[in-house]
């Protein structure tokens, strides 16, 4: 089809010859599936790089005065980034790359969408402050964890989502206008995300984030923690054999340590969460996922599978609790690690095998920079994330366990990897909320294998309305919104009208 | 030899994680250079990248994509460097420089690659087995007349064709290192060309004509260790060699026998050097430069490779070699970039980029030199003659202050 001539020059003169292009080898690598794709995406029909504010509105404006639809990305590691559309062009913001600030002492960065987590983190370390890095990568797009899409991550015990620490942002609308949301929009600077200045704070981002469905995030402020961590991430080896030197990780000798505990149940990983959350203690606590964690501790699809076939992960890891203190003293450790100890002794808990805690120890990089999931992809590729909600630590427990309820039939019949527990639950606020997710691997080899995830969605799915949990992700748009949108106030119904009113001629997003 | 068919597992399991584009997590330093493929970045766009030519690739292989002059400009754009392989495969079991390779022989069995300058070198290697165009007559004429070179040691020097004919002093300071370390050596008379562009530029067949006959010369004269002074030769050998014949020679470069001529005390440092400098990992030496091991077979559910592969990662590349032996050197100073070793940025010399796209090539240098002189390095000293080239070049033609040196350079002087 192609973007109309003039048209097309229109866009090339807001951004320049260089920065737009048509040409079919370039949409190729926009156009690629990814491996677990359900269908195939549908190629755009070109390319744009703006590289500012201004660029983004006017591109956008013309979209909306010629219909055509317009995809934001910039890593495009997600299915959000493809278009199911003939008609869209892609917006790459990969040019808009620059740090604008970070503010030490009100504990803020301003960040274009180009900036990768591994950039921002790194610069961030050596100031001694962080921010909440989601699972997505080192080379993804931190405002987009922020701004656009889900945002869970491994340290959020000790503070929180992604959704919480956006502040100040500046926001191109679905029909061009620009936005400046939180004390921005007042002129008193990114500090805030609510007063003074418009609080729309729920509406950008709200828990999952529009995925590009709602206009172009151009610039926003996040908030920033205190880190107990070391400067730069101390590790030897070469790739892909890094060992993290973990005695080198605490800012202060001593003040960094790591753990991992098995229980008998279920019941006890949660009740010894809930103590110590009530305790206050530890940077990072969570139910991770073990499957997933023998992909970070081996190097290869077979080192995994030898590890697998021993059993040691399923043994020792399907139902454990990992817990990570960093503190300020090494008294403050002694003190943690006390109570630590009492609370595990209470609930149930003992260590795990020695020789796997040593090896996931030496891993613990993805505590840093969190890229676990582009391991993910190490098992042939066919994999999926689901259920990806939050609610209370109580209520995540209870949902997990009824995933076997629909996932044993999956596991019988061969089409999944046997790991139910291959879930993690993640709290956040030292307790007050937790995240579940789930990932299922299946083999890309089997027939029909791309329907896999969704017919264990679908399960998934109406497990949790039977029972009337929330733990499924809500999507922003889309088929399955009416399914969940009474389990989650209706919220369908003001999606849909805010969709409408903000983008009315329906051309952001896929 | 591998065909592009062979990596279609590679082509269908990318996810578009951007691995490929940005140095590996525990190398990330800050803000600053911290990308790793040198066209992602000078032109942004996703094609431009081993994400982009492996999507390409599969594209062509499947019929989607047809050729154009653009789309081959695109594909002989990447220097070959081989980043985005090594930072996939720290967290896959992919094979993206192997695709790259593939798809540019691809395009020259369909007729529409290489690049007419890289077509130059098959024309010139089948009239004087160099390069260059240069008489063959002439690839030894840098050997010193008063230098006795040994005839029947099974140990020999390959020179190799950008050393022989445009810089004879790496040569002749790697045979005057030979000798203080008293090693029996002889110098390969009948040397051809390694095939180094040849095989990184797609035209596999010349490459492959060139790899059998050094073989058989080495074959002939008894070599059981081959040594080089250029990292696309040592990484050839490695790397390309292996995928022709069965290789039983023990190939090294000159800084891993200085390395170890130091550590048996052979060899002593006599010489102060005061300077601070910066190693510049050339591709072919460090993260490309393991052994290519053959496989075939099948990879099963879930990824498993059966039998189980032996991957190239990068993780036992030359990187400590060099950086031993400048340390050894009383009195420098050297300072890591922030990308280094299997995350070292590639200086825009490598697959034959210079000549299809100088003004590419200088950028890439540029960014590379601005990295050597965010150290505070007074040099970048390197191993290979193809980042002298080219860095050298930039070096001159951007004015820069920074020196570059071969690292045999320093030695000598050093001894």
């Amino acid at each position: 089809m192609g973007l109309p001539k003039n048209v097309y020059k229109m866009f090339e003169d807001i951004v320049g010859p260089e920065y737009i292009s048509d040409r079919e080898y370039i949409l190729a690598a926009y156009r690629h599936p990814l491996p677990n794709m359900p269908q195939k995406p549908v190629s755009p029909e070109a390319i744009v790089l703006p590289g500012n504010t201004e660029e983004v509105q006017k591109i956008v404006q013309l979209c909306n005065k010629y219909k055509i639809k317009y995809i934001p990305i910039v890593s495009g590691a997600w299915f959000d980034a493809y278009p199911t559309q003939p008609g869209t062009i892609i917006l790459d913001l990969k040019r808009m790359n620059k740090i604008l600030e970070i503010n030490e002492e009100d504990c803020y960065a301003v960040i274009e969408p180009g900036v990768r987590h591994g950039q921002l983190k790194t610069e961030l370390m050596k100031r001694g402050l962080s921010y909440p890095v989601v699972c997505a990568g080192p080379a993804c797009s931190v405002l987009t964890s922020f701004a656009c899409f889900s945002g869970d991550h491994m340290m959020q015990w000790s503070s929180s989502r992604t959704n919480r620490y956006l502040l100040g942002a500046e926001w191109v609308l679905p029909t061009g206008e620009v936005l400046k949301v939180g004390s921005l929009g007042y002129g008193a600077g990114w500090f805030c995300p609510d007063g003074p200045g418009p609080s729309l704070r729920g509406l950008l981002k709200g828990y999952v984030g529009w995925g590009g469905r709602l206009g172009v995030v151009t610039k926003v402020a996040i908030g920033l923690d205190a880190w107990k961590c070391a400067e730069e991430i101390p590790f030897e080896g070469r790739s892909p054999s890094y060992r993290v030197r973990i005695q080198d990780c605490a800012r202060i000798p001593g003040c960094f340590k790591t753990f991992i505990f098995k229980f008998p149940s279920l019941d006890n990983v949660r009740d010894a969460i809930i103590e110590i959350g009530k305790a206050e203690i530890g940077f990072a606590v969570l139910k991770f996922f073990y499957a997933t964690a023998g992909l970070l501790m081996t190097e290869s699809a077979n080192e995994f599978w030898e590890l697998w076939n021993s059993c040691l992960l399923q043994k020792e890891m399907a139902l454990a609790l990992w817990i990570y203190l960093a503190t300020w003293s090494p008294e403050e450790m002694s003190y943690e690690e006390r109570v630590l100890m009492d609370i595990i002794k209470e609930t149930g808990g003992e260590p795990i095998d020695e020789s796997l805690r040593l090896k996931w120890q030496e891993s613990v990089d993805f505590f840093f920079l969190n890229s676990f999931v582009q391991r993910t992809a190490r098992l042939g590729g066919g994999w999926m994330p689901l259920m990806l909600s939050a609610d209370s630590v109580f209520h995540m427990f209870e949902a997990a366990k009824k995933i076997p309820e629909f996932l044993n039939d999956f596991i019988a019949k061969g089409l999944i990897l046997k790991a139910p527990d291959n879930f993690q639950i993640v709290p956040m606020e030292y307790g007050h909320l937790a995240h579940i997710e789930l990932i299922i691997f299946y083999d890309r080899n089997l027939p029909e294998s791309q329907k896999i995830p969704i017919y264990v969605i679908n399960k998934s799915l109406e497990t949790q309305i039977k029972y009337g949990y929330h733990t499924h992700m809500p999507p922003g748009t889309g088929p399955g919104i009416e399914k969940l949108g009474s389990l989650y106030s209706n919220y369908h119904i003001w999606v849909t009208k805010i969709k409408k009113a903000f983008d009315p001629n329906e051309v952001s997003g896929l | 030899m591998d065909t592009l068919e062979d990596y279609k597992y590679t082509m269908e399991l990318c996810n578009r994680c951007g691995q490929c584009k940005w140095v590996l997590g525990p190398k990330f330093k800050g803000y600053k250079y911290a990308e790793i493929c040198p066209i992602y970045m000078r032109y942004g766009y996703n094609a431009y990248s081993g994400q982009g030519l492996i999507n390409i690739a599969q594209e062509l292989l499947e019929g989607k994509l047809t050729y154009e002059d653009g789309l081959i400009q695109l594909i002989y754009s990447c220097t070959t460097c081989g980043a985005c392989d090594i930072n996939c495969k720290s967290i896959r079991d992919m094979e993206v420089l192997d695709t790259i390779l593939a798809l540019r022989a691809k395009c020259v069995e369909d007729g529409w690659g290489p690049m007419p300058k890289h077509k130059d070198y098959a024309q010139l290697v089948s009239e004087s087995h160099n390069i260059y165009g240069k008489p063959h007559g002439n690839r030894l004429q840098w050997v010193p007349k008063d230098i006795q070179l040994s005839e029947d040691s099974d140990t020999a020097y390959f020179t190799g064709c950008t050393t022989a004919y445009l810089f004879p002093d790496i040569a002749l300071n790697t045979i005057k290192i030979l000798k203080a370390a008293d090693i029996d050596f002889k110098v390969l008379t009948d040397e051809y060309c390694c095939g180094a562009l040849l095989w990184r530029t797609g035209q596999r067949e010349v490459a492959k004509k060139l790899a059998e006959h050094n073989l058989e010369v080495l074959r002939v004269q008894g070599i059981r260790t081959l040594i080089t002074s250029c990292a696309y030769c040592y990484g050839t050998f490695k790397g390309f060699y292996p995928r022709i014949a069965k290789v039983d020679f023990k190939v090294l470069h000159i800084s891993e026998v200085v390395q170890k001529m130091l550590k048996e005390e052979k060899l002593k440092f006599n010489k102060s050097i005061k300077m601070k400098v910066t190693y510049h990992d050339p591709c072919l030496l460090g993260r490309l430069s393991e052994e290519y091991i053959p496989w075939t077979g099948k990879i099963k559910a879930f990824g498993y490779h059966d039998p189980p592969k032996k991957w190239r990662r990068g993780t036992y590349g030359v990187y400590d070699a060099p950086r031993e032996v400048l340390r050894a050197i009383p009195d420098i100073q050297l300072i890591e970039m922030p990308r280094n070793e299997e995350n070292s940025f590639c200086c825009g010399g490598g697959g034959g980029v210079p000549d299809a796209f100088p003004d590419l090539a200088l950028w890439i240098a540029r960014e590379r030199l601005d990295e050597a002189k965010s150290t505070g390095a007074e040099a970048i000293v390197s191993c290979c003659p193809f980042c002298k080239l080219n860095l050298e070049r930039a070096i001159k033609i951007l004015n820069e202050e920074i020196r570059y040196y071969d690292l045999t350079d320093l030695i000598i002087r050093a001894l």
